[in-house]
């Protein structure tokens, strides 16, 4: 059985409109299943909540990534201005907050937004050239009337047979296994 | 009538009456104040004009915050639009609070004294701006503008609940893209005219904008306290949501970043350049204990602020908005305190009693037009074409 399910990607069904895709997700979340994601041509009021999904861990990366701007601008200019290379202008202290100020919001504004860029990237596994869905012709349709559900072989309950009829239980009006690209 | 999804009585319960303990504590703290006229008149003076900025600061954010909402025809505002309403409404009946100012000029201002202008070339080349008969024209220019456009804010949206026009919000709308456009002038004038020209030989040419930074946070530091005291009261419970508190402490955050970044780009300018002539105001202001006032309000309205409502949940937590919104609002009090006292007590910090009867009492009476307006008309624009929107918010 192994070799056979080496080249699954998953199994992915299309249901009729958002409500029971939302029902779906919900019934897939309480048979156990987390390895799973839902497609539709728009975003779903309430779709989180059925999929189970956690708050995004963004804010904190990005909290991060402001730390580490605000810390190490103002250690760097401390090091340098009081101490490697002390510099007399116009008489004021050589460790002199104030004018430190800009550079250190500078800073971190600077890496906070790399940490919201890179963090958005890394936590959606970006980038990604291709997606093995798009194997299937009928995929196209999420961009426009169709909507998804894909349970991903990586899941550790994840079998051919019962996902299927899972899906055909909670109504899909097609199922279809997903293989990945040689 | 139209059709609303809110089980709150909309109006103002007749047994909640507010507005007469607070006049009676307004009239009582200005008695006090005005004995203190007696005993030390320029403190009086100097107390005053401390509490009339920072009340006159709060109802000219409430009637720009009002016109901008016109302006930008939002919909998340509407149902809380009554209250800044209700604080702008009373800008006439305010300016009748100037005259005290006016009265003691000679004691505030010190381009007013005739002897210290025949000796100082700076205030002879200030005289065609800074004289007696132009300041108080101007006034009267601030308020007549100010008070017709808060007026009229309130006056139409109280007539499209009766009325159901709407109309009336094009008008609304109409007025409020000039009225801002000269509520921008105005405001920076009068910021001029009562803080800056306490000191004559001083110019910061942003202190306008400074004054309205601070104005502007101080808004929504006040809808804050009043949106969670009516909830308080079971007033409006339904109507006001928690996603309305976090819209406001939205709104105050970002200001309160606005406030830090235009006060500390003032500061730093003078700081830097290191010109005698501009660094005195600040020199005077940061020596003689006024310092602790300075970093005072430097954590107070700022670096507390940022910290705490940083996080998405405590900005919908009344408890804690609440507390950051009075913080806020002590902190503008020792601002303005740190801008006006120094003038009057160069050589260190000096605290008189008469500060806290000149803020009760203007308070009071501030608080008790406010209450008294808000009390006589629907508590929120019942028909208004977006109020169905602003009420299904989430």
């Amino acid at each position: 059985m192994k070799t056979e399910n080496k080249n699954i990607h998953g199994i992915l069904a299309e249901f009729r409109n958002p409500k029971e895709l939302v029902d779906a997700a919900e019934t897939v979340k309480e048979s156990g299943y987390s390895e799973f994601d839902t497609y539709a041509p728009f975003p779903i009021h309430g779709m989180e909540k059925a999929m189970g999904l956690k708050e995004s861990p963004l804010g904190w990366i990005v909290l991060g990534g402001g730390l580490i701007g605000f810390i190490g601008a103002l250690t760097l200019m401390i090091w340098v201005m009081g101490y490697e290379y002390p510099m007399n202008i116009s008489g004021k202290p050589l460790i002199n907050f104030p004018i430190y100020v800009p550079i250190t919001f500078e800073l971190t504004v600077l890496l906070s937004a790399f940490a919201a860029t890179f963090g958005m990237f890394a936590l959606n596994k970006l980038p990604r050239l291709h997606n093995p869905l798009f194997n299937v012709e009928r995929f196209k349709k999420a961009s426009d009337d169709g909507f998804f559900i894909c349970i991903e072989a990586s899941d550790d309950l994840f079998e051919e047979k019962p996902v299927s009829k899972l899906f055909s239980d909670a109504g899909a009006i097609h199922v279809e296994t997903v293989y990945d690209s040689e | 009538m139209s059709k609303h999804h809110t089980t709150d009585n909309l109006d103002y319960p007749s047994d909640l009456n507010l507005q007469k303990p607070l006049f009676a504590v307004g009239i009582v703290a200005l008695i006090a104040s005005f004995v203190g006229y007696f005993l030390d008149h320029d403190q009086f003076f100097f107390s005053y004009l401390t509490s009339f900025s920072f009340y006159s600061s709060i109802a000219l954010g409430a009637l720009f915050f009002v016109m901008l909402q016109h302006l930008t025809r939002s919909h998340w505002s509407v149902v809380l639009r009554r209250i800044p309403e209700s604080i702008s409404a009373n800008l006439p009946i305010w300016a009748l609070f100037i005259i005290p100012v006016l009265l003691g000029m000679h004691s505030l201002y010190h381009w007013t004294h005739a002897d210290a202008l025949a000796h100082d070339p700076v205030l002879q080349g200030k005289e065609p701006y800074l004289n007696t008969t132009f300041f108080i024209i101007r006034q009267i220019i601030y308020f007549a503008v100010w008070g017709f456009l808060g007026w009229r804010m309130h006056r139409k949206s109280v007539e499209m609940d009766k009325t159901g026009d709407w109309g009336l919000q094009t008008l609304l709308r109409r007025t409020s893209g000039p009225g801002i456009f000269v509520f921008a002038l105005t405001l920076a004038f009068a910021s001029f005219d009562w803080l800056m020209s306490l000191d004559p030989h001083w110019y910061s040419t942003m202190f306008g904008v400074y004054f309205f930074a601070m104005a502007f946070q101080c808004l929504f530091a006040v809808l804050i306290l009043v949106v969670v005291f009516f909830w308080k009261k079971g007033l409006l419970k339904n109507t006001l949501q928690k996603s309305h508190l976090y819209d406001l402490s939205v709104q105050l955050f970002g200001f309160t970043v606005f406030y830090a970044y235009i006060a500390f780009s003032q500061f730093l300018l003078i700081y830097y350049a290191n010109i005698p002539e501009e660094t005195v105001w600040f020199l005077e202001r940061l020596n003689g204990g006024y310092e602790y006032l300075a970093y005072f309000y430097l954590f107070g309205r700022f670096i507390i602020p940022f910290i705490v409502l940083l996080p998405k949940k405590s900005k919908s937590n009344p408890a804690i908005a609440s507390t950051i919104a009075g913080l806020i609002l002590v902190s503008h009090l020792v601002e303005l305190y740190w801008i006006v006292m120094p003038v009057l007590n160069p050589h260190g910090f000096h605290f008189s009693w008469m500060v806290i009867t000149s803020f009760l009492g203007l308070g009071g009476i501030f608080f008790g037009l406010f209450f008294n307006t808000f009390s006589k008309e629907r508590m929120i624009p019942v028909n208004d074409p977006k109020i169905e929107e602003s009420l299904r918010k989430h």
